[in-house]
């Protein structure tokens, strides 16, 4: 899976949260310590200028993988690089300063993602004066009406407040403030989950341009596939905190290999085929405190066999994409998504 | 600073909907007024005030404990009457007022700012740090807060020359009636703070590289303010009445720096004797300042109170 | 069939500081038996508004300022608030989007069931129970009795949700009011829920008025789907013609702005501005400045609604088939 630039890689990462009763209790009913299986063992890469997207149902672990690479989580073992470096290698805050000032973050609801007691123009300033950039000046104040200028909102909004705009205004100005420092790659947690769709629309063509115009590389985290569709180069399918496939966007949604993948797809909704007639994802996700045994899909899948309750599976490659799932490396998909596809070709570990 | 300052103009605090509410709330407004009323009278105790209360060459032994509206045996005129050592009452009361507002301002502001400091140092860092702040909360919640006001006071009594515990007496005041208000405050705002911390301005901010105390300071803390602001106006008028309790009881203010409190006290002997001015004055005042800060503080909360918010 | 709901002409106002706003103005629709209806439209387009006025549940500052609202033929807009607490109960069901607010966290699912049911059916304790297990099993609980002693806080979003369905079809209603049901929920779980509540309208021929955001939920689930703009319904129809073949200009812009998943464009079409809020109304077609093939007309006359087949569009040029918007 080897890119030309990669920018970003992240290396079997796994993100544990404990989720033990507190320790009185513990010494007290002999209960042991539990810990959430966030994230398990999760390989990717980005390159440069390009969108990858983690999707996934939520609790699946995709917003996890987005706060480790941004910094915000520490990795439980397992290692995220970002342009050549080792992002948990920070021993202090000014030391990690050049990685944060080339990786910023939009989220998704934009009406938490603005300090509602600061104005839009300290707002997007701030990037640029927590890494002394500029000082405050006619400058700043310019750089801040080209930046406003740029998302499409007018330099006179710096002087307003966050709850004078509209949601779809306040993620314009979210992404004004990712833009100050002049970063190179965007996670992007959800950004247009709260938008309605005609406003998601400008967001996304929004992205877009500035993808273009600055060769911005995006993680996109979304559960909306047709969000993706439109905006991913690359994608990973997430379950229960496990990877279990990734590969070329286009591939994966049109000839999807794994079966949660497949029922995933399934089930979105489509406005230009109302009332059609799908296969249903039956059941719920269990829960990350006590996954299942083998391949964690197993219990809700509808190819599952004795060997999927035991072992995991290990990701193989399939075309464009990797996939971990047993019925893929066996054989055993039903035929109709897999006519014009080559067969499985195993090369080993992918990590 | 004007493109990326924090502060409101005029304009925009006047059309803001904390303005606006207090414009439609008579109670409010009333409360407000007596108690910028009541803080001038402190304030200008000096000049207000027709006899100086702390001069004990002022006060006349002849005309002790004359009803309100009388004239002195040297022809002083007492418009609230006298206490017990000849002192006018309206002197004593405006002077009285200053201690007990000073005392209150004081010990709110110290507690405010302990226990905001702590909260938000339990609430953003948690782990052992909130274990070891909080526990002391609770430890320091089982006692009554005049039982630990007592505590300081006697302790210090014992631990300093009398001299010096006279001298200090208001700042051991203060302090004393702090120890027992932080909690409140810390509490509040950890509160607050948990919440804050794991929004997503706060997470942007981390992202972006900014230190920790700075999202404490000027991203976390001003969030939180409304609510630290309720509480303040609340415990002012609490301050107060405890600052009075102990001063009623012998343990605040010595006797030569009166306050409302130790004015209730000197006329607490001569009520019986039909002598009701020495008391009752001082303290129906001690209930208009309670009860204007209390009324301001609870249209305060419920303005603040988005859920009330209609 | 007839109409189970009529709405004509529907407007509320807010009465703010200084002024009043109108939320809704002139919205009629109808609901027949069995029927689910979507009302989808943009955050502050007043489909949520149209749910809770035809609950009777409009609070200050909000409140009716016209129209009607029939339901089996009864007004009931002007009932009292006994008449029309026993009404919510009994006939006319809600539905939100977070379960949690329609759960009482104190209570175990059972004692919840059992206490509705036995305020609107003669029911003994023992038969009320015996009820709500089967309940809970048709809404696809899986372990029903043993999930009646439960918490709600001991159950996942999507089963909270089955709860609340529970809770709105055990009185058997006529009407369901849903407001966002879905929204909340993860796209495999969205769907099973879809699936439940179209499956018991089928079954007891349950009106559902159907309140979202979201044009695949509205495609998933709907007969007819009314689309609202600032505070009106701009074009009403069967779901099937409105998604593929939409008249108004807002309708069609609406559906070109969603992601195609099968198609990848470098651009997606969007529609310019923002949706005007109620404190800076639009004179004349309130989707003028946003409109494509608006003309002068558009800003000053407002557009009355014009029959086009199956449905009812709000717009001047509607049946206009020369003025096609770019799709």
């Amino acid at each position: 899976m080897s890119m030309q630039d990669t920018i970003l890689s992240v290396d079997r990462l796994t993100v544990r949260f404990d989720a033990s009763p507190p320790l009185l209790q513990r010494l007290l009913t002999g209960a042991g310590r539990r810990a959430v299986h966030a994230v398990e063992e999760v390989d990717f890469e980005i390159g440069r200028g390009s969108t990858f997207a983690l999707v996934g149902e939520s609790g699946c672990g995709k917003s996890t993988i987005a706060r480790t690479i941004a910094g915000i989580q520490p990795p439980t073992t397992g290692a995220v690089s970002f342009m050549g470096v080792d992002i948990s290698g920070f021993r202090t805050r000014h030391a990690a300063l050049p990685y944060r000032r080339n990786l910023q973050m939009i989220f998704q609801d934009p009406y938490a993602s603005l300090n509602p007691r600061w104005r839009v123009g300290r707002i997007v300033a701030e990037p640029i004066l927590t890494h002394k950039l500029m000082t405050s000046g006619a400058a700043l104040t310019e750089r801040i009406a080209e930046l406003l200028s740029v998302v499409g909102l007018s330099p006179a909004d710096a002087r307003k407040f966050p709850h004078q705009f509209s949601g779809g205004q306040r993620q314009r100005i979210s992404i004004a403030r990712a833009l100050a420092s002049n970063p190179a790659f965007i996670v992007c947690d959800e950004p247009t989950s709260a938008l309605d769709v005609s406003v998601q629309a400008q967001i996304l063509n929004l992205m877009k341009k500035l993808q273009r115009e600055l060769g911005l590389t995006y993680l996109l985290i979304s559960h909306n596939l047709a969000v993706v569709a439109h905006m991913a180069d690359r994608m990973g399918v997430m379950y229960l905190g496990r990877l279990v496939e990734q590969g070329d966007a286009g591939q994966i949604l049109e000839r999807p290999l794994h079966p949660y993948t497949r029922l995933l797809l399934d089930t979105v909704p489509d406005p230009r085929a109302p009332n059609r007639s799908r296969a249903r994802l039956s059941g719920e996700v269990p829960s990350p405190l006590a996954p299942p045994s083998g391949c964690a899909f197993h219990p809700r899948c509808p190819l599952a066999n004795e060997r999927c309750s035991r072992e995991p599976p290990q990701p193989i490659r399939v075309g464009a994409a990797w996939v971990s799932c047993h019925a893929v490396e066996e054989g055993r998909l039903p035929s109709p998504t897999r006519e014009n596809d080559q067969r499985p070709a195993r090369t080993g570990d992918a990590a | 600073m004007s493109l990326t300052g924090v502060r409101h103009t005029a304009a925009e605090w006047w059309q803001s909907d904390i303005a606006y509410r207090f414009r439609r709330s008579p109670i409010a407004i009333l409360a407000a007024l007596v108690g910028l009323a009541l803080l001038a009278a402190a304030l200008g105790a000096d000049a207000l005030a027709p006899y100086d209360a702390f001069d004990p060459a002022a006060a006349n032994a002849a005309d002790a404990r004359l009803p309100p509206g009388s004239e002195g045996l040297f022809g002083d005129y007492y418009l609230l009457g006298t206490d017990p050592q000849g002192r006018d009452m309206l002197s004593a009361m405006l002077f009285g007022l200053r201690t007990s507002l000073l005392v209150g301002l004081a010990s709110v502001m110290a507690a405010g700012v302990a226990g905001v400091l702590l909260g938000l140092v339990a609430g953003y860092f948690g782990g052992i740090l909130d274990a070891i702040i909080m526990r002391a909360a609770d430890v320091q919640l089982s006692f009554p807060a005049i039982l630990i006001a007592l505590l300081i006071d006697g302790v210090t009594r014992t631990v300093l020359p009398a001299e010096l515990h006279q001298e200090l007496a208001v700042p051991i005041l203060v302090a004393a009636i702090a120890a027992s208000f932080w909690v409140q405050y810390a509490r509040t705002v950890r509160g607050l703070v948990l919440v804050e911390r794991g929004r997503e301005y706060v997470l942007a901010a981390r992202v972006t590289g900014v230190s920790t105390a700075r999202i404490l300071l000027s991203h976390i803390l001003p969030n939180t303010m409304g609510p630290v602001l309720v509480i303040a106006t609340i415990n002012l008028a609490l301050a107060i009445l405890t600052e009075s309790t102990l001063s009623f009881l012998g343990v605040g203010l010595p006797p030569t720096q009166p306050s409302l409190g130790s004015l209730v006290r000197i006329g607490n002997e001569f009520v019986f004797s039909g002598d009701w001015w020495i008391s009752a004055l001082p303290g129906l005042l001690l209930v208009m300042l309670s009860l204007s800060v209390n009324i301001f503080g609870d249209w305060l909360r419920d303005a603040l109170n988005p859920k009330l918010a209609t | 069939m007839s109409a189970l709901l009529k709405v004509e002409s529907l407007r509320v106002e807010i009465a703010a500081r200084t002024r009043i706003l109108t939320a809704i103005d002139e919205v009629s629709f109808e609901i027949s038996e069995g029927e689910i209806l979507g009302v989808v439209g943009e955050s502050g387009a007043g489909k949520s508004v149209t749910g809770t006025a035809v609950l009777g549940l409009l609070e200050k500052p909000a409140y009716q300022a016209g129209g009607r609202i029939l339901f089996g033929g009864q007004r009931i807009d002007t009932l009292g608030e006994d008449a029309l607490r026993t009404l919510r109960g009994k006939e006319i069901a809600a539905v939100f989007q977070d379960p949690l607010t329609s759960l009482d966290p104190l209570m175990t699912i059972g004692d919840q069931l059992v206490e509705t049911i036995q305020t609107h059916l003669p029911l003994k304790a023992g038969e009320a129970l015996e009820r709500a297990g089967q309940l809970l099993a048709e809404v696809g609980i899986p372990a029903p009795r043993e999930r009646l002693r439960s918490y709600p806080h001991e159950l996942s979003g999507g089963m909270r949700q089955r709860v609340v369905l529970a809770l709105a079809f055990c009185c058997e209603p006529r009407l369901i009011i849903a407001d966002e049901p879905t929204t909340a929920l993860d796209v495999s779980i969205q769907a099973q829920i879809l699936d439940l509540l179209r499956r018991m309208c089928r079954e007891r021929g349950t009106a559902v008025m159907l309140v979202t955001h979201d044009m695949g939920v509205i495609a998933e689930a709907t007969d007819r789907v009314a689309v609202m703009y600032a505070g009106r319904i701009v074009e009403i129809g069967p779901t099937a013609t409105l998604l593929v073949g939409a008249s108004h200009p807002y309708t069609r812009g609406l559906m070109a702005s969603i992601p195609d998943m099968r198609r990848r464009e470098v651009e997606l079409t969007q529609i310019p501005g923002s949706m005007p809020r109620p404190d800076a109304p639009v004179s004349g077609c309130a989707f003028h400045p946003r409109c494509s093939i608006a003309e002068a007309r558009c800003s000053v006359e407002r557009p009355d609604d014009v029959v086009i087949g199956p449905s009812r569009v709000a717009c001047w040029f509607a049946g206009d088939t020369s003025r096609s918007v770019a799709r």
